[in-house]
């Protein structure tokens, strides 16, 4: 027994030193950052719950401003792009499966496609197919203005691209489910007389309830996290309506000037509690449904 | 029998104009890649070229400069590489010894890491950045192949993966007297191989895309992955002064992982088979 001793620490301490570096410490010394001032320079000084009096409570104040402004544009965004991201999913998995539907793999392989594709890349093409002169936007939709620039095109562009990269990841999980729904269970509805709707609300749907929850409660959690495709597509504008809480979070830490790190560390956490709740009252709602 | 029929006008019509949109920008991209400003800037709007050029390409590829794109490309290919490799040697090991090893406390140790990880990334950003700083690893490849080897995903996944695996194959390597080391080495990677894969290849993929952090961690621009480097080139070729060429870049940066799919795509759909947990 005494020589396996030290095996343990073989192969789980590699990854536990990891870890604690990467993970651990720096959770820990966000949380606490947050209550400093910190230019990521010099010594973070305490400042007591400063920070987020300034951003919660202080009308006057730039970060007061930005931190509400941030937070609505993120909370916009995750209001939008959730649902469709649940629903375009589930009718795809759901049409995916009629007996009558050909070349299954291809419209499988085509619609996963974009979810490989990065950010950056995506968005130099979308851009320019969304271009007044050049794209879409006034060859085919007679549009005078330019998307990016003004609303609501702006923020419909960001809903685009991220339904178009978004799709192909939760598509995948829906159809492993709906495969493993017993035929059996069709079947004798088929025999009552079910429809095709009636199915689909009472078999499929209470049959898939845990990856369902699963993928709200991740996509969710995910969109809080926004920061790619409106910083691409419209990097924030028109006048800071789709400049989201990930951008300014950014902007104050690593941005021009000396940072304020201190300030965007308790903005992070403030947004990093907003995730914890929602992911939380999600799991306790859906799941107490689910059960009844 | 009309009923299925109407139904199965609507699934395909659905499914079609789905895939078409989905296709269009990535034709557009590659058509557009293929044109000349000229004919670009005069003809406005066509999903297809007059006249197929490569011209672009060799523009692009030709700057060494301002955007040297080779030089990103290589350090995509070389940062995703070693990122996946490491992934699996560090996910193989620690996954192990999670599932397979006794030592005290194990499980204790191992839900209260999942549950720490829970915990949102948003808030640990900055002090990384501070970390990577410290080891001075900002603008080097370290800056993005180690810190994400200390996620518990994938470990959470070899360890379900081993779970449904029966001890009786290493339990008479250790009667015949083997150590963990030659257990692991010789009976455990050759079963766990379906899993390895499928985490190695979202490895890639995500390191390849990354996007957040190594906007933060790179301002040397011959240090850069190509997703920071594309960020660069609205300066660059921007303003839709050289179009061909900024489609081109994009068209460049995509096609690996494209090309990974298509050399794997029954892993990247069978994925979710692995996760038996979600399946429900």
């Amino acid at each position: 027994m005494r020589k396996k001793s030290f095996a343990p620490v073989f192969f789980v301490g590699p990854h536990l030193v990891l870890f604690l570096i990467f993970i651990l410490i720096p959770t820990i010394y966000g949380i606490y950052a947050s209550f400093t001032k910190w230019n990521l320079m010099n010594d973070p000084q305490w400042v007591g719950v400063a920070n987020y009096k300034t951003i919660l409570l202080d009308t006057t104040s730039t970060f007061h401003t930005q931190f509400f402004n941030g937070l609505t544009n993120t909370f916009i965004f995750v209001a939008i792009s959730v649902p469709l991201l649940i629903v375009i999913p589930l009718l795809v998995a759901v049409s995916l499966e009629h007996r009558k539907v050909k070349l299954k793999g291809v419209i499988q392989a085509i619609i996963y496609i974009p979810g490989l594709i990065s950010i950056s890349a995506a968005a130099l093409i979308w851009l320019l197919l969304f271009n007044k002169q050049l794209g879409i936007a006034g060859n085919i939709f007679n549009s005078q203005v330019a998307w990016p620039a003004t609303q609501p095109y702006a923020w419909i562009i960001i809903f685009v691209i991220t339904v178009w990269g978004g799709v192909g990841g939760n598509m995948i999980i829906y159809r492993a489910s709906i495969a493993g729904v017993s035929k059996d269970l069709y079947e004798a509805a088929e025999m009552d007389g079910a429809g095709a709707n009636r199915k689909f609300f009472s078999i499929t749907l209470p049959s898939i309830r845990f990856p369902l929850i699963y993928t709200f409660v991740m996509t969710t959690a995910g969109a809080f996290n926004v920061f790619g495709q409106p910083l691409m597509m419209t990097d924030g504008g028109p006048r800071q309506t789709t400049h989201v809480l990930m951008m300014y979070i950014r902007q104050l830490a690593f941005g021009h000037g000396e940072s304020i790190a201190g300030m965007a560390s308790a903005m992070a956490v403030l947004l990093g509690m907003v995730i914890l709740v929602i992911s939380a009252l999600q799991y306790y709602v859906m799941n107490r449904n689910a059960n009844e | 029998m009309s009923k299925m029929n109407i139904s199965k006008y609507l699934a395909n019509l659905f499914l079609w104009a789905l895939c078409i949109t989905w296709i269009i920008p990535v034709i557009f991209g590659i058509s557009t890649s293929l044109r000349t400003q000229s004919e670009i800037v005069q003809s406005g709007f066509r999903l297809f070229p007059a006249e197929w050029r490569l011209e672009n390409y060799v523009t692009i590829l030709g700057n060494t400069s301002t955007a040297p794109i080779m030089r990103w490309l290589f350090n995509s290919v070389f940062i995703a590489s070693l990122h996946t490799f490491l992934v699996i040697v560090v996910i193989s090991l620690t996954g192990y010894g999670y599932a397979r090893m006794k030592f005290k406390g194990r499980d204790t140790l191992f839900f209260t890491l999942l549950g720490i990880s829970f915990f949102p990334g948003v808030v640990n950003i900055i002090p990384s950045y501070k970390i990577i700083d410290i080891f001075g690893w900002v603008n080097t490849s370290l800056a993005m192949i180690i810190p994400g080897l200390a996620g518990m995903g994938n470990i959470f996944l070899v360890r379900q993966f081993l779970k449904g695996i029966p001890h009786e194959l290493d339990e008479s390597a250790r009667v015949d007297g083997a150590g963990d080391f030659r257990i692991y080495a010789s009976i455990i990677l050759p079963l766990i191989k379906p899993v390895l894969i499928v985490c190695g290849l979202f490895s890639f993929v995500g390191s390849w895309n990354d996007f957040l952090w190594p906007v933060i961690v790179y301002t040397d621009v011959d240090k850069m992955p190509i997703t920071a480097g594309l960020l660069l080139l609205q300066d660059i070729y921007g303003n839709y002064r050289m179009i061909g060429q900024l489609m081109g870049s994009a068209i460049i940066a995509i096609i690996p992982t494209l090309l990974l799919f298509a050399f794997a795509q029954k892993y990247f759909i069978q994925s979710i088979n692995l996760n038996s947990g979600i399946k429900g």
